[in-house]
């Protein structure tokens, strides 16, 4: 009997000591992105991008760690999990010391302020990139990231749909009122077909480029005011057309985030035309669709607004490597590198020009709508917009199902009113 | 009549159950072109397998293999041994505080995960076990909850009279576990080994937040790869799904003969 | 408060023995269940209090840490609509989903344990949906709950009926959700069918002896042979239903106008869209006192119709009149 007690006393303190074993180990086997003891430094790179535009990014790093012995890039690619790894990461001030960042406003309190780095070093030549892109990444006048690449978003059009209805294409300069017009014809209910496709659940902040078309937007300019704004006639107006499209059936509601997408049903052929950024094009052409791009429309006699999606990259404060962090940086935003990236646009002045990417028709508009581009969006004029936006998104939601786009928006800013004091 | 409906019942489940498997397959083996028509195509006109072995070979697949094996088969092994060893103990024993410790033990369910991770993930980088495959399998040697529940339940309907016929025979209790208890537990056992295998095997968050070095990715972290903030490789992510649903598929058709082999073998005799 | 309803388990054989043993005996149970407490108190209970800490704090993960007292529970009870809303969506999924899961589960069981060919073939198609991972499991949905594509309404306006944008419609989405998670309950069906197979054959000889037909036997036998299987299924069902995230989060986002929006999506957005930690974790110490709660009556409850076989050292037939030593748990 006590030889079979001790039997379970051996076995529980081995598993007791296969732990502690485990710890001690473990300084061998797992890189924690210090710079080590060793002779290899290991620079942690985090990404949210996945498939092609991943493979793209391992190239890059590959070509950092050739043209820099000794230093291993090691590329950790978060996907759909990025904000809950960097939650993770910063959390346990355990972060990648360079990452990819849009949503400064949340992070830049652990993001390394870039200014010093970037007026010091000719090499990033800053004149090169499109003038504008350096403000998405600025809070309070300091720089947290350096633009890597970006997107303006256009509408795109199926071109076999519009043939076929006998409608000529879409031209820069339309107007929402040419717009719903094609839309209403291009629908088809019995055939399943619409002329557009509205989302369900919008991100409030592409919104802001139909907002600002209408001279209106969320926010006032010095951040501090939304009524008046959020709730503007014009404002109202520019989303209950959407809500007012999907009622009358020129438009069908897409799915949210798992459901079949805009982009599914664009490629499916059942919709005419989808407004969105770069990201879904290579795929339309995969998918043999005839696409064709266009500038937003207008609103008559107002100018047309654009909204730009950037991304840059950001080193973390909490990094013990951030001279070889900020190199990695440049090399990534280097004309080199920008040209190897195609998923979305490049942010060189030069590497456009050599490319003559402005000149293809179908990318003409993207380039178009980046000189609309210069309003400053309203995340970035104030703090606590997050909240602010929880119940503006919610009440977009509601009139995309039907309800008054003027109610609900008096009452999202009413509900938000608490967090702007 | 009654064996004609019971066949009809079955054979119209399995195809609810199988259908959306069979839409995985024939997506992952359409052409690009063919992917997005509406009435969906059933058939695809072309069958381009070569897709499979492009979506394995997009990223290093073998490797994520390997990882997720080393992962599945040790914390499988550590569950099996642990939760007997603690589902026997709060089963057949009586001491001070057990009623109290098993309700703890129950209590560790109903936290939610994404309270505790964080400070799970300090915890285990304190330990240095941040992008090492250690998060996901030392745990596993020291109990989950819901096994040891289940166990629990399952030790407890073995009728007490085997073990207190051996322990009059002058058995140790260890003996009685092993000897007695463990054999007619097969059962309940091998479905503990299945619900662990297909945890592991199907889990996301874990090795999201614990890894971060691509080489030690599991399956569905990479699987993930095709799923980006902006845009989806439906093709690749169902060609990935089937190959990777393969071997727990097969895992489950040998063992499941197993669980249902029946405890009313082990002769219970009121 | 244990000792109320969780009786004890069984006799403590160990009283028998000779006095010279008995101090082992003291030991003895400790020892096989010290993995658990050598885990607990190394992996979990850290974690644990560390959560249950921060509750008491403002913590924006990225930012300052700032005592506030009760004042992220005041919010949530006073001050945040949200709160209340995903906490309505969640208790209305689980009063749909746990005992439809339960039924659902124990009838793909009994189906399954009818004597047939190609049983083998039967099971591991029954449980094909618990193998796919989640990733592909929302787009297999979104492809079946499509309002214009969807299969669903496919096979509906066969039969002249048109159905709804499942996922997109205020009435709907919630059912749909329901659908989508009792489509994978094959554990659950799983852990029935070995309590079906494992209860002894000779309880239905004697109770056809009796003179009970194939109903009466079911719920004389079946039913109350798997009490304890049930009792585990119902248990965990709860606590799976509150903690209903992974198809939300993939499938609606919460939508449409939060009609999914469960409180476990609430708390996971808190945490990782708003990025306030000490509020989501005083959330889910709130979700924590509910579920505990309904355990705790579940388990009172227990006592009243579930008994165990390790406790019977009496005639069967004894238990089947009702007349058995019951013990919860």
């Amino acid at each position: 009997m006590k030889k079979k007690i001790s039997l379970i006393v051996l076995a529980t303190t081995l598993m007791a000591t296969m732990v502690t074993a485990c710890g001690g180990n473990s300084e061998s086997s797992s890189s924690t992105g210090a710079a080590g003891s060793g002779e290899t430094k290991t620079l942690r790179f985090a990404t949210w991008d996945t498939g092609d535009a991943l493979k793209i990014e391992q190239d890059i790093a590959k070509k950092f760690e050739a043209a820099h012995p000794g230093t291993k890039v090691q590329v950790e690619a978060y996907a759909d999990g990025f904000d809950q790894k960097l939650a993770a990461g910063f959390g346990a001030t355990n972060p990648p010391d360079v990452m990819y960042m849009w949503d400064f406003p949340t992070y830049h309190q652990s993001l390394e302020p870039l200014d010093s780095y970037s007026s010091n070093d000719k090499e990033l030549n800053i004149e090169d990139f499109y003038p504008g892109l350096f403000n998405y990444g600025k809070i309070d006048g300091k720089l947290y990231g350096i633009p890597a690449g970006f997107t303006t978003r256009v509408v795109y059009y199926n071109k076999k749909l519009f043939d076929e209805g006998k409608v000529p294409y879409p031209k820069d300069g339309w107007t929402w009122k040419q717009f719903q017009d094609i839309a209403a014809k291009l629908s088809d209910k019995s055939k399943k077909q619409y002329g557009f496709g509205v989302r369900a659940e919008n991100d409030t902040y592409d919104l802001q480029s139909f907002v600002w078309s209408n001279g209106s937007s969320f926010i006032s300019d010095d951040g501090k005011t939304i009524e008046g704004f959020m709730n503007s006639k014009e404002t109202a107006e520019s989303i209950q057309m959407l809500g007012d499209m999907v009622k009358n059936g020129s438009a069908v509601l897409t799915g949210g985030k798992g459901q079949q997408s805009g982009d599914d049903i664009f490629k499916a052929g059942k919709i005419a035309m989808w407004e969105s950024g770069i990201w879904p094009l290579e795929s339309f052409k995969t998918a043999g669709i005839d696409v064709g791009t266009v500038e937003i429309p207008a609103f008559p006699g107002k100018p047309v607004k654009g909204v730009l999606a950037e991304s840059a990259l950001s080193i973390a404060k909490d990094s013990k490597q951030k001279d070889l962090a900020w190199e990695f940086v440049k090399f990534y935003v280097s004309n080199d590198s920008i040209k190897m990236r195609v998923a979305d646009l490049p942010v060189r002045v030069s590497v456009v020009n050599e490319l003559k990417k402005d000149q293809d028709p179908l990318y003409k508009p993207y380039y178009t709508m980046l000189e609309r581009s210069s309003n400053t969006p309203a995340f970035l004029l104030n703090p606590k917009w997050n909240e602010v936006n929880r119940q503006l998104s919610a009440a977009v939601e509601a009139v995309m199902h039907g309800e008054n786009a003027q109610e609900v928006l008096n009452q999202a800013v009413k509900d938000s009113e608490r967090y702007l004091k | 009549m009654k064996k004609i409906l019971v066949y009809v019942l079955l054979l119209f489940f399995s195809l609810l159950f199988m259908a959306p498997l069979f839409w995985a397959v024939t997506t992952a083996l359409k052409s690009q072109s063919e992917l997005y028509l509406f009435p969906p195509k059933w058939i695809p006109s072309v069958w381009k397998f070569s897709n499979f072995a492009e979506a394995w070979n997009i990223q290093p697949f073998n490797l994520f293999l390997k990882n997720t094996l080393l992962i599945t088969v040790l914390s499988t092994l550590g569950q099996l041994i642990s939760c007997t060893l603690v589902a026997y103990g709060f089963a057949r024993f009586q001491f001070k505080g057990r009623d109290f410790l098993f309700l703890v033990v129950l209590a560790t369910m109903m936290i939610p995960w994404e309270v505790t991770m964080i400070p799970q993930y300090m915890l285990f980088n304190l330990l240095e076990w941040i992008n090492t495959l250690k998060p996901l399998i030392v745990p596993s040697f020291f109990g989950s909850a819901y096994f040891i529940f289940l166990l629990r339940q399952f030790i407890l309907t073995i009728p007490r009279e085997l073990d207190e016929a051996a322990t009059i025979d002058g058995a140790s209790k260890l003996t009685v576990l092993t000897r007695i208890i463990v054999p007619l537990m097969g059962p309940s056992l091998i479905l503990v080994a299945v619900f662990q295998m297909m945890g592991c095997w199907n889990d996301y968050l874990g090795p999201l937040i614990f890894l971060n070095d691509q080489t030690k990715y599991t399956l569905t972290l990479g699987l993930s790869q095709f799923k980006g903030m902006f845009g989806v490789d439906m093709q690749s992510i169902m060609a990935i799904t089937c190959l990777i649903s393969i071997p727990p598929l097969t895992i489950f058709f040998f063992a499941q003969r197993y669980i249902v082999g029946g405890i009313a073998t082990t002769g219970i005799k009121g | 408060m244990a000792q109320t309803f969780l009786h004890q388990a069984g006799e403590p054989i160990a009283q028998l023995k000779p006095t010279r043993k008995r101090r082992w005996g003291g030991v003895v149970p400790y020892l096989f269940i010290f993995p658990w407490i050598f885990g607990f108190l190394v992996f979990t209970l850290g974690p644990l209090l560390f959560s249950l800490i921060i509750s008491f704090f403002d913590w924006p993960i990225v930012g300052e840490v700032r005592f506030i007292g009760f004042g992220n529970y005041a919010e949530m009870f006073t001050d945040d609509p949200l709160f209340w809303t995903s906490l309505g969506v969640t208790l209305k999924f689980a009063a749909l989903f746990v005992p439809l899961n339960i039924i659902v589960a124990l009838g793909l069981a009994i189906l399954l344990n009818q004597k047939t060919r190609g049983s083998a073939i039967f099971r591991t198609a029954f449980y094909i949906p618990s193998v796919i991972s989640g990733v592909a499991l929302a787009m297999i949905w979104s492809w079946v709950y499509s309002g214009d594509y969807g299969i669903l309404n496919y096979f509906l306006s066969l039969i002249g009926i048109q159905g709804p944008d499942w996922l997109n419609d205020k009435q709907w989405s919630l059912v749909a959700m329901v659908v989508a998670s009792l489509w994978g309950q094959g554990s659950m069906m799983l852990i029935f069918l070995a309590g079906l197979k494992g209860i002894p054959k000779d309880l239905y000889e004697s109770a056809s002896i009796d003179g009970a037909g194939k109903i009466r036997q079911f719920f004389s036998v079946t039913i109350p042979m798997i009490t304890p299987t049930i009792l585990f299924n119902l248990i965990t069902s709860i606590i799976a239903a509150f903690q209903q995230l992974t198809l939300a989060l993939l499938l609606t986002g919460g939508g449409p106008m939060k009609a999914t929006y469960f409180y476990a999506m609430y708390m996971y957005e808190n945490a990782f869209k708003y990025f306030k930690m000490g509020y989501s974790a005083a959330n889910a110490w709130f979700m924590f006192l509910i579920v505990l709660s309904l355990t705790f009556i579940v388990f009172k409850s227990s006592e009243a119709w579930v008994f165990y076989e390790g406790e019977m050292k009496k005639n069967p037939q004894e238990k089947l009149k009702g007349q058995g030593r019951r013990r919860s748990l």
